[in-house]
């Protein structure tokens, strides 16, 4: 268990360092520049001193720059260099607070002048996992009670009505489910408030809408297992120990059947809580899938780095995650 | 069994602690969405019109228009007097002493010496630093600078610390150079001298521009410092966040979460405090268009600066259907001068009545590329003006605002709003088909445009390309012009729908033969829509050059008197939309507001668009003097009437 958590952490900078260069490129070679104004055009001299100051006319110098903030390089030299005590003192003398300087430095927002990435990230990441969580929450629980009931009795009216919601959970987009939802419970029944974001009430609903392709997913899958296992030899012998039908189907069929479903969670919780950029438009949610969009249309290169990093760690940290509790789950695999 | 638990168990405890970090604060006084996510809060940065409505609300400059006057008339700020000498070049503003940044710290000369200078150095890239250059010493210090950053660039340095100590030297250096060169002193903490290089008409509505405002050294200078590598001043994003920032407006930022929300509070130390009728501001940050009116509608928001839903231009023929009903009181309620606003507050309450077309700063056209060849090397009929002329008439222009835009918008025969701006005449303009009074002149209209086709030579085997970008509605503007061409003159046409950025590009090479655009006006001045017409200008997108117009336009730049200077640049602007016609115009811009006016006051209707949220009362909350604030006469009322 240790050498895979052990594994796993030392590989991290390493995929990152990848994901950073293929992006890197990727977004470089995207047409527009991050500095033109779209109504008011700068003039030459000042887009050509923009590009200076961010190195945007080079790609070397822009790659080495960034991955000397980044990985907090920087940091360390101004910290040993006595810089970051001077400008603190300075700070002091004014009676200011001091600038704060983040270790890893994601660098600024090329739209948003005033933002550094590491800041847009600290606004929009917990609420994106607060949606993302919940809405997994919610699948996980509609997903597997309904994929049991379904296995129960195969190709019952349950079966059926369920495995349909199911496929229409999975197919219709989210923006359709989403609006249709705004409308009914916000609109018509006025239950949950409209573009607001911070109480539980108005995380439901899009935490609703969110989790049902999720929920669709893993009742399929549960439903699956569940079939699986109910055939199973040892589920014959648990019936024949005189157990009752509920303990055979949670604790002894529902615990292997379950194993799919927690390979998917791993990543299903990263992209809920990252990926929710039509939800986060229709419920007006201040979450990171936002930035994943505008940021590329804006050419922000800094923030395209910093929330594909972002993703990427959480892709990484989630499915070690799911491995440490599918070992501990199902102590066969390790 | 109980270890299937723990997938739950943990996102649980995941939701608990993100939901616990993020406590939701009380509602403000006054919620407002504004027209998109604010870019930034450092006033010598800014450029777009909702950084600037935000800006007027945590700074001050030294003056401000009274945005409720008819005259959109200049008043004090922070600076309680001022003089203008003889000559027109010099200008003493004397400061108030009751003036305070937000920490309590007296606001003095030195802070406007501090961020102009910042506007003014090459290092910070402003939008507006050719605003700057009006001072006197300005243009040299820039230059200087430049040449100054050059040279660094290409100096050899032994060691690292070497190129470091010089780029602080430098940075003293220019700071010397700034205080010798530029004409601004502060011979006392409350008085403030700036010398023109030339005079400037609209200097005063220069320093009411929000990119004039001042801000706070002790706190932004910890934020610049030189580059050792090439020696210019590097920004740190970092003293424009919540709790940090230090200004010297009515409010202070006290919160602002990217693409979130942004909370203000009343300053505590602004002089005027006593005449501001609200606490505390939010600005919710709202992209979605349909969210924005649904959250309206809910209650969660007071006024909507920029209505941009699909279904408005429903909205706007309903708000007109109330109006109808009323049609008699608002006749007389008009009769009597009152402003649109007020009209509304009259009328009996309807939800209707909350929808405002309220009159831009801004106008939509076309433009002709005057180059005598087009980019296929084919000759460009639109190089001669009898052409233009002969398209711009033919163009339906009602059809275009009232059936395609529907926002009640007027049509244009200017490129300047008429109105708009104080003591200036616009000229009349071309006749439109779309504004003819009946079929016999629209006939004529139609015979006029073909004759000039004609006596230019240009019969009809040309095809003409419409380009515009694929956002916004362009392309329906653009099928509509379409079919008046192909109608009335006969002439083939093409649509040629762009991505914006290509179309841009296209437009700044001239790749094109016309295309949709529009413009907004920065300062209460006629330049600020003539000079992109000037033959050498950045945005003069239609290659257009003829002398006769730029040496109007440099002739009024050198007139001392404000009469015979508003004569020239009418003149100019006669010539630009009645002979050249590089442009046509088609409609002024109008801008949706949401709010119902019995609650809500303090909005201006000025076709200028520039909002004073600090005006803004919210009736029935039982704070500030809970009166209507309609538009008054102003102190200029009398100038005003004759113009």
């Amino acid at each position: 268990m240790m050498t895979l958590i052990l594994r796993r952490l030392l590989a991290l900078p390493v995929i990152l360092i990848v994901v950073y260069t293929i992006t890197l490129t990727l977004a470089w070679a995207v047409p527009g520049s991050p500095i033109e104004n779209p109504e008011k055009r700068p003039k030459p001299e000042v887009i050509e001193q923009m590009k200076k100051q961010y190195n945007l006319d080079s790609f070397p110098r822009f790659y080495f720059s960034y991955l000397d903030s980044a990985t907090g390089f920087e940091y360390l030299r101004d910290k040993l260099s006595g810089e970051l005590a001077r400008e603190r003192q300075a700070a002091i003398d004014e009676g200011l607070p001091a600038p704060h300087r983040p270790v890893f430095d994601f660098g600024p927002s090329l739209k948003y002048d005033d933002k550094t990435v590491n800041e847009i990230i600290a606004d929009s990441l917990p609420v994106s996992v607060t949606l993302g969580a919940t809405a997994i929450l919610i699948a996980l629980v509609i997903g597997t009670i309904s994929g049991v009931i379904g296995a129960v009795k195969p190709n019952s009216i349950a079966d059926l009505s369920t495995l349909s919601v199911a496929m229409v959970g999975i197919s219709l987009p989210s923006f359709v489910t989403g609006t249709v939802l705004l409308l009914v419970f916000s609109i018509w029944l006025g239950w949950f408030p409209v573009a607001q974001w911070g109480t539980l009430r108005s995380i439901a609903l899009p935490a609703f809408a969110l989790s049902l392709p999720f929920a669709a997913y893993i009742a399929r899958l549960t439903r699956m297992g569940m079939i699986e296992s109910l055939g199973a030899d040892y589920i014959r012998t648990a019936r024949a120990k005189g157990n009752p039908e509920r303990v055979v189907l949670i604790k002894h069929a529902l615990k292997n059947a379950f194993l799919p479903v927690l390979s998917y969670l791993g990543p299903a919780t990263a992209f809920a809580m990252t990926g929710s950029f039509v939800i986060e438009r229709v419920f007006t949610v201040p979450g990171m899938g936002e930035h994943f969009v505008s940021a590329v249309q804006n050419n922000d290169y800094f923030l395209i780095i910093g929330v594909v990093l972002v993703f990427s760690t959480m892709l990484i940290v989630f499915n070690l995650v799911v491995d440490i509790l599918y070992r501990w789950i199902d102590p066969r695999i390790a | 069994m109980y270890r299937l638990l723990v997938p739950i168990v943990l996102l649980l405890a995941l939701i608990g602690v993100s939901v616990l970090s993020d406590k939701p604060s009380p509602r403000a006084d006054l919620v407002f969405i504004n027209s998109s996510d604010v870019n930034t809060l450092d006033p010598q940065r800014m450029s777009w019109m909702h950084d600037l409505r935000t800006a007027r609300l945590i700074y001050e400059g030294l003056v401000r228009n009274d945005v409720l006057s008819h005259g959109f008339d200049i008043e004090p700020a922070v600076a309680e007097s001022w003089e203008i000498s003889d000559d027109a070049v010099t200008y003493t503003f004397h400061l108030r002493e009751d003036a305070r940044w937000s920490n309590g710290e007296p606001v003095t000369a030195e802070d406007f010496r501090y961020s102009w200078r910042r506007a003014m150095l090459p290092d910070l890239v402003s939008d507006y630093a050719a605003m700057f250059m009006n001072i006197k010493g300005a243009q040299a210090f820039y230059d200087w600078r430049v040449e100054q950053l050059e040279a660094f660039g290409e100096r050899e340095f032994a060691s690292a610390s070497e190129r470091q100590s010089a780029s602080y030297e430098l940075w003293e250096q220019t700071k010397a150079q700034f205080d010798e060169t530029v004409a601004m002193r502060a011979p006392d903490p409350h008085t403030l001298i700036i010398e023109l290089e030339k005079p400037i008409p609209y200097f005063m509505e220069l320093c009411a521009f929000a990119v004039f405002m001042p801000v706070y050294e002790p706190l932004v200078s910890q934020y610049e410092r030189p580059d050792p590598e090439s020696g210019r001043l590097i920004r740190r994003p970092g003293w424009t966040r919540g709790g940090v920032l230090i200004s010297n407006g009515p409010f202070q930022l006290t919160r602002w979460r990217m693409k979130r929300d942004m909370r203000l509070e009343k300053n505590p130390h602004y002089w005027d405090r006593d005449n501001i009728a609200i606490d505390s501001i939010d600005i919710p940050s709202v992209n979605d268009p349909n969210a924005g009116v649904l959250a309206y509608q809910t209650g969660a928001v007071d006024w909507i600066a920029d209505v941009t839903a699909p279904y408005r231009g429903e909205m706007v023929a309903q708000k007109l259907e109330y109006l109808a009903e009323h049609a008699e009181q608002v006749e007389q309620l008009k009769a009597q001068g009152l402003d649109q606003f007020a009209i509304d507050r009259q009328l009996p309450p309807d939800p209707r009545a909350h929808t405002h077309a309220v009159s831009s700063f801004g106008t939509y056209f076309y433009n002709f590329n005057c180059k005598p060849y087009l980019p296929d090397g084919q000759p460009n009929p639109f190089a001669d003006a009898r052409v233009r002329r002969a398209f711009a008439m033919c163009i339906d222009k009602r059809a275009v605002a009232d059936q395609v835009r529907r926002l009640g918008e007027p049509t244009a025969r200017t490129l300047i709003p008429p109105g708009s701006i104080g003591g200036y005449t616009s000229p009349e303009g071309l006749p439109n088909i779309g504004d003819a009074k009946d079929n016999a002149e629209r006939e004529e209209i139609i015979a006029r445009s073909r004759r000039l086709l004609e006596e230019a030579g240009y019969p009809q085997d040309f095809v003409v390309t419409l380009s515009f970008n694929k956002d916004a509605g362009h392309d329906l503007i653009a099928q509509t012009i379409a079919k008046s061409w192909q109608k009335h003159l006969g002439i083939q046409t093409r649509l040629d729908q762009k991505e914006i950025k290509i179309f841009r590009d296209e437009l700044k090479d001239k790749q094109y033969m016309t295309a949709r655009a529009g413009w907004f006006g920065d300062y209460g001045d006629p330049t600020t829509f003539l000079d992109i017409n000037y033959s050498t200008d950045g945005n003069n997108d239609r290659a257009y050059n003829n002398p006769a117009y730029d040496a109007l336009l440099d002739r009024a730049s050198v007139e001392l008197d404000p009469e015979k200077r508003m004569q020239l640049l009418s003149e100019a602007e006669r010539i630009l939309v009645e002979e050249d016609v590089p442009l046509v115009p088609i409609f002024h811009y109008a801008t949706i507001y949401m709010f119902d006016p019995h609650r809500i006051t303090g909005l201006s209707t000025h076709p200028r668009t520039k909002q004073n949220a600090f005006l803004i009362d919210v009736l029935g909350d039982g704070k500030g003097p809970e009166q209507p604030r309609p538009m008054h006469a102003g102190a200029d009322a009398d100038q005003e009437n004759e113009s």
